[in-house]
């Protein structure tokens, strides 16, 4: 089960008009867990109006900064973006797993790499924690950076990649495109395929690169990815990190279901196990049997926790459920009543589950 | 659009994912079904083997059949790490099937799986000795290249890197088998017959791990960016390579 830890915040910095820059502190037993890689993400969860929001952040900081910070722009709706702005301060607690995420290709300090990256917007978080991790712990490196952005006021570490550029002294370039403000052509508007093909001309050695990190809004990416691999950066050397925001705050997956809202929205669900029954309320959607009897703090067997393993196997004898997905129960079990816990939502207002059939 | 059409919009464009938060439900179902394929197989696959290590002829092939089996076994970890990612309880999962069974050696479950059990068809088939492994060895080592070669490339981009590093560890397998094969092929005559018997049992068994020509999940697995080339074709590409294989054994 994912577990969450308690981070306190130990400072928020404004860093655009609608971004923010919070320093989190683990506990000290927890420090270790917290050792992240360059490129990887903090997922936070919080309750609003009763209902759990998990959201991701890259982590913005070096690799050796020794200290654990993320950046979080505020979008259109995204509940929990909206408060970390608005309402967060000093001092409260946040929960989040430990750092997770594949954004990152291992150090090779010994070598004199050439890295791109490509960011949008608030995709800068997890880059700019690459690049600073990467000219600090390979000495040869150089990077190349081009950076989309609305406007000059909406570039998030704007200073910091400024105070980057002069510390490493020519090894790191970066490119500010700005949809608006920008006087040359080839520097504003949007990264478009025709954009990309004019720079990667003149301004930037793709064919030389041993690496592309590409953050940012789906269409981005997958136009410089093209344009990449058009000017000779094999498939394998792009990395790819879909945009923190693209998926603004949900609480929970939804079922559609028309007969689940026709009746009430709860179920009361009884299970059994090991001979002992345990009643619980549980939503008829959002959570599936298996985490209503876990969440009722029974020992439920699960593996794969996605239709495939059937460890989950559990047979209802009242009442009405469905699955989401069921790639380990033949047709037969089905009929009997056999369901995977882990993909198996109630339909009626009540309903018996047994684990021990 | 929805977040999720987005997704799948942006997947069916060549995008990758590199976060399990970003995965929409269906494409999650439908990765956590190809890891836990590969991950059932390689365990399936190490156990049946392991039981080969006592009847490898010499020190030579008993070191070659143990490494396979610590490898495979390595292999099933690194995928099924990323399993854990999505909240696969993976102290649970390797303890869920039993992966030594087998069923009997001419029942035929066709390309089907069994009872949640998501190895591929082949690694249900029992070995009969050191020269039938190694002839299954073989034939399958080319097509878990082919296969692999495939799913490297997939849009989960952890997965594929994953599948990459494993990629040249598998060929390798393969290559061992190739190897211990044109040995026992040398031996003599008979030898050469047992093998032929092998080949012609597990040729159709493991050509079947390929699925369907008309695969109607391909079409959505392609779509996800999960799968690109259909299943016949890959089908296609092991047939020639198994045939340039054996026409060594013929020589």
């Amino acid at each position: 089960m994912a577990h969450f830890y308690p981070l306190s915040v130990t400072d928020i910095r404004r860093e655009t008009r609608d971004s923010v820059v919070v320093t989190l502190e683990p506990r000290a037993e927890d420090r270790a867990d917290f050792n992240f890689i360059q490129g990887q993400y903090l997922t936070f969860r919080r309750k609003f109006d009763g209902e759990e929001l998990r959201r991701s952040y890259s982590i913005c900081a070096g690799r050796d900064e020794g200290v654990l910070r993320v950046g979080i722009k505020k979008v259109a709706d995204g509940w929990f973006s909206s408060w970390a702005n608005d309402e967060l301060k000093v001092g409260d607690t946040l929960e989040a797993m430990k750092p997770m995420g594949a954004f990152h290709v291992p150090l090779e300090p010994e070598r004199a790499r050439h890295y791109l990256g490509f960011a949008g917007g608030s995709g800068i978080t997890p880059v700019i924690s690459i690049i600073k991790t990467v000219l600090k712990e390979e000495p040869q490196a150089t990077f190349t950076l081009v950076y989309g952005n609305r406007s000059a006021n909406a570039i998030m570490f704007r200073e910091e990649l400024e105070d980057l550029k002069n510390e490493y002294m020519g090894r790191l370039n970066i490119i500010h495109i700005l949809e608006t403000e920008a006087d040359i052509d080839l520097f504003s508007g949007l990264l478009t395929r025709e954009k990309c093909d004019a720079l990667f001309g003149r301004w930037v050695n793709v064919a030389g690169a041993d690496v592309a990190f590409i953050c940012g809004p789906e269409p981005m990416m997958l136009t410089i990815a093209e344009a990449l691999k058009a000017h000779g950066l094999p498939e394998n050397k792009i990395k790819f990190e879909l945009f923190a925001s693209a998926r603004p705050g949900k609480a929970k997956k939804e079922t559609a279901n028309g007969k689940a809202a026709a009746s009430g929205a709860t179920c009361q669900a009884t299970i059994i196990m090991d001979g002992i029954r345990r009643t619980v309320e549980m939503p008829k959607t959002g959570q599936s049997v298996l985490e209503a009897a876990i969440a009722a703090g029974l020992d439920a067997p699960f593996a794969c926790k996605a239709g495939v393993c059937s460890t989950c196997r559990a047979k209802v004898i009242e009442g009405e459920s469905e699955m989401e997905a069921n790639y380990a129960l033949e047709d037969y079990e089905v009929e009997r009543g056999y369901v995977l816990t882990c993909q198996c939502h109630p339909l009626s207002d009540k309903i018996v589950v047994d684990y021990d059939q | 659009m929805s977040e999720d059409a987005a997704i799948l919009d942006y997947l069916a464009k060549g995008g990758k994912l590199t976060s399990p938060d970003n995965a929409p439900s269906r494409y999650r179902a439908e990765l956590m079904r190809v890891m836990a394929s590969f991950v059932d197989s390689e365990l399936a696959g190490a156990a049946g083997f392991a039981d080969l290590i006592n009847e490898a002829p010499g020190i030579g092939e008993k070191t070659a059949a143990a490494r396979i089996v610590l490898e495979k076994i390595d292999h099933a970890v690194r995928v099924l790490d990323i399993m854990g990612e999505f909240g696969a309880n993976i102290a649970r999962y390797q303890s869920v099937h039993p992966w030594a069974s087998r069923i009997g050696r001419h029942e035929d479950i066709g390309a089907t799986r069994r009872e949640g059990d998501m190895r591929l068809n082949v690694f249900h088939y029992p070995l009969e000795g050191w020269t039938d492994a190694v002839t299954m060895n073989v034939l399958m080592g080319r097509a878990t290249v082919i296969q692999l070669t495939e799913l490297a490339r997939c849009s989960y981009q952890p997965l594929a890197e994953a599948f990459q590093s494993i990629l040249p560890e598998e060929a390798r397998h393969a290559e061992l088998g190739e190897e211990g094969l044109l040995r026992l092929a040398a031996s003599g005559v008979g030898a050469k017959k047992a093998i032929r018997e092998s080949v012609d049992y597990w040729r159709p068994r493991v050509a079947a791990s390929f699925g369907g020509a008309d695969s109607p999940r391909f079409a959505m697995l392609k779509r996800f960016g999960l799968r690109h080339n259909p299943n016949d074709a890959l089908l296609t590409e092991w047939s020639a390579s198994v045939d340039q294989c054996l026409s060594k054994i013929d020589a």
